[in-house]
């Protein structure tokens, strides 16, 4: 076999590259040595990790592990959604009645729908800290691995969150309780205030001009089935890119810093995963991680802390829905709006933001839902999206904590998220009935019950 | 192979996982236990003791453990009370505690459980099945067990469980008087004695100065100004405090004051919570009519035939398939011929006398007097008695034409 470090320089892709298939697929029976090699090589799920990993890309205090968290929480949300879907019944007349049922005399029912709910909430957060983690120390951006794509694995990030906001929101109806049903009566109602196609968009989000079956209905495929699809694919896509991305931010720093330690020119490798790639494939210049000193191997090392916070996250859940059961309110009732009306908590900052700038003028109101629930919210989603090729810093900065050099976005990042979270904690707890505000410690009005 | 580095990780990572092995252990207890430790094992277990010491350790095998439901499947109920209530339909538990007291027999003959339930008298939550959630003490459920002990705190007077009638009128509401529900037939008397009629709508009937009446209960809690109400605030309190004094509540009112006892205010207060628009089947609707419309002419034909020289011919079922038009017998079917001429007709159908044939009946008529109408030797001399005066009638009538 031909030396490719002495034919080409390191940076220089080669142009025939061992491991890049001519086929895209492989064979579970394979006729040649060289076939059996592929049929290994080729396969994502065997090279979900690779063999060596950098020890500073499994420090702790660099990822936090963040997105293993939200993966795992992920896999929690698919294996206690299963049961779920063999009891829970998606029709107005019995959603509520089989939400009770898996309450109250379901085998562990109250336990399994408290896991889906916790996780789903935890997934929310996970994610969003994830988000926060990637943007301070710039893991968007490309280091010096080819063919790295690292700000389109953000914007798939992003479509993440966004798909895990839309899976909680849309999960958020299926029991058909008050709280259900004024929450989708106050998002879609949002939906809505968009100028010209606003009652369009919800008359296709509700199936009709009213929340009733149609709704139920669609809230409930969306959840089931369309949404974790579309989360699935992405998911596997954004592992795939960190792969072909040479690994988390940090590794390319760790190259940058080995090459003026001015290490010998070395191996290059190149990998293919799923024997997708054609052509010119990322090659990962093979120095740092050939340095004995600054890797390990990926087993057990790596899946050594891939399972303590995969099965601590499910540890630590499975303890909290124990001891923090799922709500149920009364069953959806389109005449009586419990006071206050809130959002789910990761929307309540978005509440807010409508409420504050809905501003009476006399008899005149001017309606603060496409400001703060379309406009606002869009353009912050527009912002990130499009963030890292507004993120002018060098390349060297790429997966380090609070970057001298990005420090200023930094600061508007956090100011901005510091924002969203005092908007969050006053709505969720010092808004009481009417929207009126409560300290924490107030007690609000008592609630009258019927008899 | 390629060399292992040296690797610091194990050191720490191992302790940490078989940390988290055993947290997930401990989880794994943790939730099974939650699970299984239910109050009613302890009901249970305590009734099963019961039946032993009084009807011996054989009878109590047959005390079924682990949750029980009364599904009602035309009301969509599933009361699990009987979970823990196991001793409902025993003989010999009629002074015991709750929850191991025998039910008492009268109501449930007309109600009987199988066919409503519990809660659609009770009140309380079905679906749960621990004690206080059970008993609907719990926040986001809104009908509570409906006993003595909601009675006590709203102190009402005499009967404690009188709150329980407002369940009742849920499919009583259009009798006039319910057997056993004092308080809603006292509250019913007074509407009609007070004239609520004049100013309010009740069941589509009434004048349009108050508001309407008619589905009332359905009115969330939240949906009354408690300001000036001191107290419980509840809807039923708000009801009895408004029937006592309505201007003490709401100032613009002009609904009068009526000098109602407390007594008549809380009776008249469940009467109007129990006006809701629950989905009952019809034919658990009480007093509802449930028949085919008649006029007024018809229903006066129908009564002229029960009561006039033809009622015999009704009374024995001839008239099902006969009409005996000169009595103004009208038969629903016409399928045999008139009887009025049965005496004639007879004799030429059939060559004999209609003593003979009602004696001796051929074909269709032999089925029908062997199998539907069977008539003793006297009725028989009483139908030819019958039959011979239609003739006479029938002569008479065409006479007079």
């Amino acid at each position: 076999m031909r030396k490719q470090g002495d034919a080409h320089g390191a940076l220089t892709p080669p142009s025939e590259a061992p491991g890049v298939h001519p086929k895209p697929l492989w064979s579970f029976r394979p006729d040649s040595d060289r076939a059996s090699g592929d049929a290994v090589v080729s396969n994502f799920l065997l090279h979900w990790f690779p063999a060596k990993a950098l020890k500073a890309s499994l420090d702790w205090n660099y990822s936090l592990w963040l997105g293993t968290v939200s993966a795992a929480l992920l896999l929690l949300l698919v294996l206690s959604g299963m049961p779920l879907l063999f009891l829970y019944v998606p029709s107005v007349e019995r959603a509520y009645a089989t939400v009770k049922d898996i309450e109250y005399v379901v085998t562990f029912g109250s336990w399994i729908r408290s896991v889906h709910r916790i996780a789903a909430h935890l997934m929310v957060a996970a994610v969003a800290l994830h988000l926060a983690r990637v943007f301070f120390t710039g893991a968007y951006k490309n280091g010096v691995g080819q063919g790295q794509r690292r700000e389109w694995n953000w914007v798939l990030g992003v479509g993440m969150l966004l798909a895990t906001l839309f899976l909680s929101f849309t999960g958020y109806l299926l029991p058909w309780d008050q709280l259900a049903y004024w929450a989708v009566t106050v998002g879609t109602n949002i939906a809505s205030s968009i100028p010209w196609i606003g009652p369009a968009i919800r008359e296709l989000l509700l199936g009709g001009r009213v929340i009733e079956q149609p709704t139920l209905i669609r809230f409930y495929v969306l959840h089931i089935l369309a949404l974790p699809g579309l989360l699935g694919i992405l998911f596997v896509y954004h592992m795939w890119r960190i792969r072909k991305d040479g690994g988390l931010a940090r590794a390319d720093r760790e190259a940058l810093l080995a090459e003026k330690a001015a290490t010998p020119p070395a191996a290059t490798k190149t990998y293919t995963l799923l024997g997708i790639a054609r052509g010119t494939a990322p090659t990962i210049r093979a120095s740092s991680l050939a340095r004995p000193d600054a890797s390990v191997n990926a087993v057990p090392d790596l899946t050594r802390r891939a399972a303590i916070v995969c099965l601590g996250t499910i540890a630590v859940l499975s303890i909290l829905a124990v001891f923090i059961r799922s709500p149920l309110e009364e069953p959806a009732n389109a005449l009586v709006t419990p006071n206050p009306a809130k959002a789910p908590w990761y929307f309540l900052w978005l509440q807010e933001i409508v409420t504050d700038t809905t501003v009476h003028i006399g008899a005149f109101t001017i309606n603060g839902a496409f400001l703060g629930g379309v406009i606002l919210p869009g353009l912050l989603i527009a912002l990130l999206t499009v963030w890292p090729w507004l993120d002018r810093s060098p390349a060297g900065v790429a997966g380090v904590w609070f970057a001298r050099d990005r420090r200023t976005q930094n600061l508007a990042f956090i100011l901005l998220a510091l924002g969203v979270i005092a908007l969050t904690l006053v709505g969720t707890f010092c808004r009481g009935p009417y929207w009126h505000f409560y300290w924490p410690w107030e007690t609000w009005p008592e609630i009258p019950a019927r008899i | 192979m390629e060399q292992r580095t040296n690797s610091p990780y194990p050191k720490l990572d191992r302790p940490v996982l078989a940390v988290i092995g055993i947290l997930l252990v401990v989880s794994t207890i943790l939730f099974v236990r939650s699970d299984r430790l239910r109050d009613f094992w302890y009901y249970q277990y305590e009734f099963k003791r019961m039946v032993a010491d009084k009807f011996g350790a054989e009878k109590a095998k047959s005390v079924p453990s682990g949750l029980q439901q009364i599904w009602v499947r035309d009301l969509r109920h599933a009361d699990r009370c009987v979970t823990c209530h196991q001793a409902t339909a025993w003989k010999g538990f009629e002074s015991a505690e709750e929850p191991w007291r025998t039910h008492p027999v009268e109501p449930l003959r007309t109600h009987p459980p199988e066919r409503y339930g519990c809660t659609s008298c009770h009140g309380g939550q079905g679906w749960a099945v621990d004690v206080s959630e059970a008993h609907g003490q719990m926040a986001h459920w809104e009908e509570p067990l409906l006993g003595s002990e909601l009675g006590e705190a709203y102190s009402l007077v005499d009967d404690k469980t009188a709150l329980m009638q407002m369940n009742c009128n849920v499919c009583h509401r259009y009798d006039r008087e319910t057997a056993g529900a004092t308080a809603i037939n006292t509250a019913k008397s007074l509407i009609k004695e007070k004239g609520c009629h004049a100013c309010h709508v009740i069941n589509s009937r009434g004048g349009t100065i108050g508001p309407d009446l008619t589905y009332v209960g359905d009115k969330a809690p939240e949906q009354y100004d408690y300001s000036r109400l001191s107290g419980q605030r509840t809807a039923f309190a708000w009801h009895v405090a408004h029937f006592k004094e309505p201007r003490a509540l709401v100032s613009d009112t002009v609904m009068p004051n009526f000098h109602l006892t407390t007594r008549e205010a809380q009776a008249l207060a469940m009467l109007v919570l129990s006006w809701r628009r629950e989905e009952v089947p019809a034919e658990y609707l009480h007093g509802a009519p449930r028949t085919d419309p008649r006029t007024p002419e018809e229903a006066r034909a129908e009564e002229d035939m029960k009561t006039g020289p033809g009622a015999w011919f009704v009374k024995t079922g001839c008239f099902v398939c006969h009409s005996i038009t000169a009595f103004g017998v009208r038969s629903p079917a016409q399928i045999g011929p008139d009887l009025s001429i049965a005496v004639e007709d007879v004799q030429a159908r059939f060559g004999k006398t209609i003593d003979d044939f009602l004696a001796n009946p051929t074909g269709t008529m032999s089925v029908v007097l062997s199998r539907q109408i069977i008539l003793s030797k006297e009725q028989k001399a009483e139908a030819v008695k019958n039959l011979r005066a239609a003739f006479a009638e029938h002569q008479k009538q065409a006479a007079h034409k």
